[in-house]
């Protein structure tokens, strides 16, 4: 069993057992993509309390004889997919409208854990979600880090990006600004006063932490004059921003890499225009991290699209998976299945970047939220039928 | 005789570009700000002006040499007031005074805009915050083209823009019961009010300035700022004003603050010719062919004359000549086509539109002239450039050759 290295320098997380903590999961498959360049086959971890306690030949043989065992003997089994940014059809309320500056708003306040969109989102491989205040406000505020559950979605982090717009929807011709021009001086004024440090609101201390790297800054912009006017400000005030949307980021792709951006592309449909298409690859020979947004559902057909047209397999499966992970800031997390990660994977009866791969299951933290069970399974406490 | 020479102009198309020295020979040279050349040599290098000269210059053995015989040349044009772009994204509602603003923010440097602009021989332009505003903001000079975008911009915070008369204050509403449901129940809604809010804000900034030279510390305020360097003198100033009495306020402001206005539109600016004169200052007169329309051309109700721009020269008022915020105008250089129509001299209505404009934005170091160690901003016409049925052939800019299609 070929496994990398890297997970050997991890730090053992062990949870004390008790009577009361579940049984442990050994999962087997075919193929266990444990980060989108690290693909062992044939592929087994260890869930224990939600999350992925040991890989391959580190499950001790204690450990593999008191485990629940669930062999897919011909899946492929990858991390759940994140979605980095969506409003999860919360779109009401994650917009203040009444006036555009609330950068210190928290998108996990409006967290409705019951909402069906969140409930939705297993069924097309997506165990978490940027839940992301919207692009109607030029400073909109704090994104969350969310996930479905069995019975209803949890929040796993309340404090991840800051969110920025200068799309047209930030702009209001009811409220100030009405004009991009009038958008981007707000930032460079909020910028410029969290710059010279002097005591402000909440808000000017939340744009002062996005200035000293402390959050990650979302920055909605879809045209060419917004992304310009998003990676001025990223330049002036010398942040890395992540660029949403950017539906003609294709034009900018230099002065991109030169600010060390990121882009959440809109998702891609085959009758996009052959530039849009076309984008990822260019991104990804430019060193550019990207991963998609929009529907759930258009997700992995956005990857694989984005292979079709010359993006590698591995670069669109951390498009769907470690990318957002890493842009929420929750690489140790989530997006990857090593060990300390969230036991949130999908199981698929082949590659998920192929279209004809049916999705067979979905766990969450260590719990089954869609499939079936598979057929060998064994819960003996000698595990003698599990191997 | 002058077929071959277009062929070889066609042929070599594809060679114009930055890296190698070019030579244009044989052309009718308007170097802007001066008299023109007959069968000049003009060098290009690195994007830049080398030299220009009459038929015996010497050429660098190196160069390629490109035939433009019975063809003019001019510098690239500069619309020293244009409008190219979406107005929405030029005018910021949130405020009336918006002096902090930059319309260097608004430019989207793919607009279609451009590509006209520059189809017609303008490869420089002057975009300057909307009229609905009374005080709009931070203009700047742009190029119509450059290979990287962002290399456009050839002066940021060029001048400040306020607009007088009728435009800033329409929208507005007065509240009358009701309740207030719109950022629109505001000040101004009259001529006078748009008055009010310039000298609100200038009133303002002096007390800024005056703090601040007293040695206290008022919190900063960019808006605050910026109308300050227009009192200090550092900071340029247009006034767009239309009819007499915009026109008759504007130089009454800049009395009343100590300022120079370059006076901006100036439709009716033959009305108030001996105040111009006094007042020493520029105008940028937009679009003098409105009058063709007879009468219904003006906006704010002025009413543009084919007699102002010889007015204003025989006055000896320093003139530019641009499109201005009129729809109805015509492409730059027919504008000045129609100046020249109506008594200007051609060499001088060429200056209106390039090496004037130049010194007038403040940028006439780079571009505007053809001459050694300028910018290689130029335009080689298929005739006389003031002949009506003159058509650029190729407008290069930087030393490379702009495209004029999508």
């Amino acid at each position: 069993m070929a496994i990398h290295k890297l997970f050997f320098v991890r730090i053992l997380l062990l949870s004390p057992c008790t009577a009361l903590a579940a049984q442990d999961l050994l999962i087997e498959c075919k193929t266990l993509a444990i980060a989108p360049d690290v693909v062992v086959s044939p592929g087994a971890f260890l869930v224990r309390d939600g999350k992925v306690a040991f890989l391959g030949q580190e499950i001790p043989a204690e450990a593999r004889a008191k485990a629940r065992t669930l062999a897919w003997p011909t899946a492929t089994i990858v991390p759940g997919f994140v979605l980095a940014h969506s409003t999860l059809g919360q779109e009401q309320d994650l917009a203040e409208r009444a006036v555009a500056m609330t950068p210190e708003l928290q998108a996990a306040d409006a967290f409705d854990p019951y909402r069906t969109d969140l409930g939705q989102l297993p069924r097309y491989g997506v165990t978490g979600c940027g839940l992301a205040p919207s692009s109607r406000n030029v400073a909109a505020g704090i994104g969350a880090l969310v996930k479905p559950g069995k019975d209803k979605g949890r929040i796993a982090s309340n404090a991840t990006f800051l969110k920025l717009s200068l799309t047209a929807a930030a702009r209001d011709p009811e409220r100030p600004p009405t004009s991009l021009m009038g958008a981007i001086d707000l930032l460079r004024e909020g910028f410029l006063t969290a710059k010279r440090g002097v005591q402000g609101g909440p808000d000017i201390a939340v744009l002062g932490q996005a200035l000293r790297g402390e959050r990650r800054v979302f920055f909605a912009a879809d045209t060419f004059s917004e992304i310009q006017g998003a990676l001025a400000l990223a330049q002036q005030f010398g942040f890395e921003p992540v660029l949403v949307g950017a539906s003609e980021a294709q034009d900018c792709i230099e002065q991109i890499a030169a600010t060390r951006a990121a882009v959440v592309l809109q998702p891609l449909t085959m009758e996009m225009r052959g530039d849009r298409l076309l984008l990822p690859q260019r991104l990804e020979q430019r060193g550019i991290p990207f991963c998609f947004l929009g529907n759930p559902h258009q997700l992995r057909t956005s990857a694989a699209i984005a292979v079709h047209f010359g993006t590698s397999r591995k670069q669109a499966l951390a498009a769907l998976t470690r990318t957002p992970a890493q842009l929420l800031g929750q690489q140790d997390l989530i997006g990857s299945l090593r060990r300390g990660c969230d036991a949130d994977f999908t199981v698929f009866d082949g590659d998920p970047l192929d279209l004809s791969s049916a999705l067979r299951a979905v766990y969450v933290d260590g719990q089954q939220l869609i499939g079936d069970e598979p057929a060998r399974i064994t819960t003996s406490a000698t595990g003698k039928e599990a191997r | 005789m002058k077929l071959p020479a277009l062929t070889l102009l066609l042929l070599t198309t594809a060679l114009i570009a930055q890296d190698q020295t070019t030579v244009y020979k044989g052309a009718r040279v308007w170097p802007g700000g001066g008299a023109p050349i007959d069968n000049a040599v003009l060098v290009i290098a690195h994007g830049k002006v080398l030299q220009l000269g009459g038929p015996d210059t010497q050429v660098p053995d190196d160069a390629v040499i490109i035939d433009v015989s019975g063809k003019s040349i001019t510098p690239g044009l500069i619309d020293a007031a244009w409008n190219g772009l979406a107005p929405s994204d030029q005018n910021e509602q949130g405020s009336e005074s918006t002096p902090a603003l930059h319309a260097l923010d608004s430019v989207d440097a793919r607009s279609n805009g451009f590509l006209k602009a520059r189809r017609m021989g303008v490869t420089a332009v002057h975009v300057m915050p909307g009229t609905m505003n009374v005080i709009g903001g931070l203009s700047a000079v742009v190029k119509t083209f450059a290979l990287d975008p962002t290399a456009m911009v050839v002066r940021d915070e060029a001048a400040l823009r306020i607009a007088l008369g009728a435009e800033p204050s329409s929208g507005n509403r007065a509240i009358r019961g009701g309740s207030v449901d719109s950022i629109y129940y505001r000040r101004p809604t009259t001529r006078m009010g748009v008055i009010w809010e310039v000298r609100r804000g200038f009133y303002d900034a002096q007390d800024y300035l005056t703090q601040t030279i007293e040695g206290g510390k008022p919190q900063p305020n960019r808006d605050l700022d910026v109308l300050g360097r227009v009192l200090q003198g550092k900071l340029a100033i247009i006034t767009t004003a239309r009819s007499e009495q915009d026109l008759r306020t504007a130089l009454r402001l800049g009395r009343e603050f100590g300022y120079t206005p370059v006076i901006d539109e100036a439709q009716e600016a033959h009305f108030v010719i001996d105040e111009l004169a006094a007042a020493k200052v520029w105008v940028m007169c937009s679009a003098p062919s409105a009058d063709r329309l007879a009468g219904s051309a003006g906006q704010d109700g002025a009413e543009p004359r084919f007699s102002t721009l010889p007015a204003l020269a025989e006055k000896g008022i320093p003139f530019v000549i641009t499109t201005g915020t009129n729809p109805l105008a015509l492409d730059l250089v027919r504008e000045a086509t129609f100046a020249v129509r109506f008594g200007i001299p051609a060499e001088k209505a060429l200056d209106a539109i390039t090496s004037d404009a130049a010194t007038l934005l403040g940028v006439a170091d780079r571009i505007g002239k053809l001459a050694t160690g300028k910018d290689a901003d130029l335009v080689i016409w298929s005739a006389e450039p003031f002949d009506p049925a003159s058509q650029p052939l190729f407008v290069i800019i930087d030393g490379n050759q702009a495209p004029t299609s999508r």
